[in-house]
């Protein structure tokens, strides 16, 4: 399915759409914040907005982040 | 829709774990942020706790006695919660304290139908307290609406616990979940150890839920879109700030205040209490009712003629924006400015609702990830957000005198505010958490909560604030005779008639402003109705009340939340910056001429 290679959230446009492939993590616990709030491996997310900041879709919640947890968030783009 | 437990789970329970008992039965609702644990809260104990459509609104523990069946319960009303395990925020300390230490014998988890995967994983962590559970699935009407069907019986099965399909704002749903309190059990479907809370969720709800792809509505896509958009949703913030204008400031401060203090007060009650006190033997007591400082002429007039017509209107239209889902979205702006300041997006949440009441605003500063941030927002908030009867206040002088007096005083606070949030951001020592904000669902708000929401708040604060508007008429009242008034007025002057250019009177003005900020406004508001004040000194009185010290309730609360020491910091910070920017303020107004 994922014919091309995954890119970071950041870099995705409105109305793209993919799965999660991973989540960098870094010390503050970013990845479980996320997790939390059903951003996970595997979960499909729509684009929806970039700017000012990154709104998206996961799993019938809309969540809203800033660029820099965009680009820690990569996904297999469809 | 079918709203009905499963009878295949009932029959394949174990026998109910109630039984009599000496004390009543504790049950814990406990679910994610804005699933709607409040609405089933009331809906079991006909207590009202506070509801909104945005994710924090419940910051406390609430606790109600309800009759089920034959059974005594306490019903707990808890924060949301997204984890139990890892990082945690102070409410999901908060919860999970409550679940660890006895405080719950049953939990009834709360979830919001459409997004079960989530529920799941918090249900995966629940089932860890060994506790009996019951699953609520919550706004199943919207799940259905966007093409999502739960098998609610297969799940009972799998998870071993009831599942009840609920729409709690219509009270769908609720007697089978009183009648499935007896069959509350563990969870038995409990996850292997080497399987994570996420991937036992995912597993579940991909055998159970079914999503067709239905677009949201259309109107409702569009609203959403327009709001969050840029281009769309500023000229939107900007009609909605004018509409709130127009219905609390002109409608409410204007129109419904000058009915109650011209007409109902000064040409109806005053005179009448005026006249009937004459018959009072004793001047002092004539005078500690209807003088200068009276509690009738003074404090009660201040309390419902000025204040109480603002309050209400803004409460109305607050909780109506409240309810639409829209104020989050705000945050998506004002991400970047809040990040300058050591904050995120997400301390739109606080700084809004400490336009409602900056005490109640200073607890839901516990949404913020970090202690610095909570200290950045605390201080702001006591620093330059005017609660809702100041801002009353505000707009009935302001709004009297011009438009541009109103927006030259925002934007003075407003700057202050970026300006102090930038250098506490450089000078505390800590770091801002990342900005991940859930946007809750835009809806039509529901005529019958705004108008409960509305009614409860008014009581507040008529229970709240009118009491303390009369004890500090009083204090006023003992100040005065006992000379001390004239002697804080006499030391107050320099800076008061000196630096800030305002007549010595005021500075009574602003002990009362201690006490309440909104009841130094609404003296200054009698100044300004007097003819005391000028244009130009109002905004100078104004500014300078805006950003004064915080309300006794306020600072004891800051007190409370952040420690002594905290809150005289900030107290002091405070005074000094509304003090200096007030005067600064009179000095560049004089000198550029400045009327209005």
């Amino acid at each position: 399915m994922a014919t091309k290679p995954a890119t970071s959230l950041a870099h995705l446009s409105p109305g793209a759409r993919g799965r999660v492939s991973r989540i960098t993590r870094d010390l503050t616990g970013r990845a479980d914040r996320l997790a939390a709030l059903g951003v996970t491996a595997g979960a499909a997310i729509t684009v929806l907005q970039t700017f000012p900041g990154i709104v998206f879709e996961c799993d019938q919640t809309e969540l809203a982040v800033e660029r820099a947890v965009a680009h820690a968030i990569l996904i297999d783009p469809e | 829709m079918p709203c009905s437990m499963s009878s295949a789970s009932v029959s394949s329970l174990q026998a109910p774990v109630l039984r009599l008992r000496a004390h009543p039965l504790k049950i814990a609702l406990v679910g994610n942020p804005n699933v709607g644990k409040s609405v089933v809260f009331g809906r079991l104990t006909g207590r009202y706790a506070t509801v909104s459509n945005y994710p924090g609104t419940t910051v406390t523990i609430t606790s109600g006695r309800a009759l089920i069946g034959a059974e005594v319960c306490d019903v707990i009303d808890t924060p949301g919660v997204n984890a139990l395990e890892g990082m945690l925020s102070e409410d999901e300390r908060i919860t999970r304290q409550l679940l660890s230490s006895g405080g719950a014998e049953l939990i009834v988890q709360v979830a919001d139908a459409r997004n079960l995967r989530r529920a799941l994983m918090l249900t995966s962590q629940l089932a860890a307290t060994a506790l009996p559970m019951i699953l609520v699935l919550n706004m199943v009407d919207e799940a259905y609406a966007r093409g999502i069907t739960i098998d609610s019986e297969g799940l009972a099965d799998r998870l071993g616990i009831p599942v009840i399909e609920a729409v709690a704002t219509e009270g769908q749903g609720m007697a089978d979940l009183r009648s499935a309190l007896p069959l509350a059990s563990r969870v038995a479907a409990t996850r292997l150890p080497h399987v994570s809370h996420i991937d036992w969720a995912d597993a579940i709800a991909a055998t159970f839920r079914r999503c067709d792809r239905v677009s949201a509505g259309r109107v409702r896509e569009i609203i959403n879109r327009a709001v969050r958009e840029p281009l769309t949703g500023l000229p939107i913030l900007a009609f909605v700030l004018y509409a709130t204008y127009l219905f609390v400031g002109v409608f409410g401060a204007q129109t419904l205040v000058g009915a109650l203090e011209g007409r109902l007060f000064n040409g109806l009650i005053n005179p009448v209490a005026i006249a009937a006190a004459s018959y009072i033997p004793v001047p002092l007591i004539r005078d500690f009712l209807v003088g200068k400082y009276g509690l009738i002429t003074m404090g009660l007039t201040y309390a419902m003629a000025i204040v109480l017509p603002v309050v209400t209107t803004f409460f109305l239209m607050f909780g109506f924006l409240e309810d639409s889902g829209y104020i989050p979205r705000l945050a998506i702006f004002s991400d970047r400015v809040f990040r300058s300041m050591g904050l995120n997006g997400k301390a739109v949440l606080p700084m809004v609702l400490g336009l409602g009441c900056d005490t109640m605003a200073t607890m839901t500063t516990r949404i913020l990830g970090t202690p610095k941030e909570r200290l950045i927002a605390i201080t702001l908030l006591a620093l330059g957000v005017p609660c809702s009867a100041q801002l009353a206040t505000i707009m009935g002088i302001l709004g009297g005198i011009s438009v541009w007096a109103l927006l030259l005083l925002f934007a003075v606070v407003l700057s202050q505010m970026v300006l102090v949030g930038f250098l506490a951001a450089r000078v505390l020592p800590g770091d801002r958490s990342d900005f991940i904000l859930e946007l809750p669902p835009i809806r039509l708000p529901r005529m019958r909560n705004l108008v409960t929401k509305t009614a409860l708040r008014v009581r507040w604060y008529l229970g709240e604030a009118v009491p303390l508007f009369l004890i500090g008429t009083a204090l006023l009242f003992v100040f005065d005779r006992i000379g001390a008034l004239d002697l804080l007025t006499r030391a107050a002057r320099p800076i008061v008639t000196g630096a800030l250019g305002l007549p010595s009177e005021s500075a009574g003005v602003f002990v009362m402003g201690f006490l309440r900020r909104d009841y130094g406004a609404a003296g200054l508001f009698k100044l300004a109705h007097d003819g005391s004040l000028s244009g130009v000194q109002s905004v100078i009185a104004l500014t300078v009340m805006t950003l004064f010290v915080p309300c006794v309730a306020n600072l004891l609360m800051i007190v409370r939340e952040r420690g002594v020491r905290t809150g005289l910091a900030i107290l002091a910070a405070v005074t000094v910056i509304a003090v200096g920017t007030g005067a600064m303020l009179n000095v560049a107004l004089s000198t550029l001429r400045i009327t209005f």
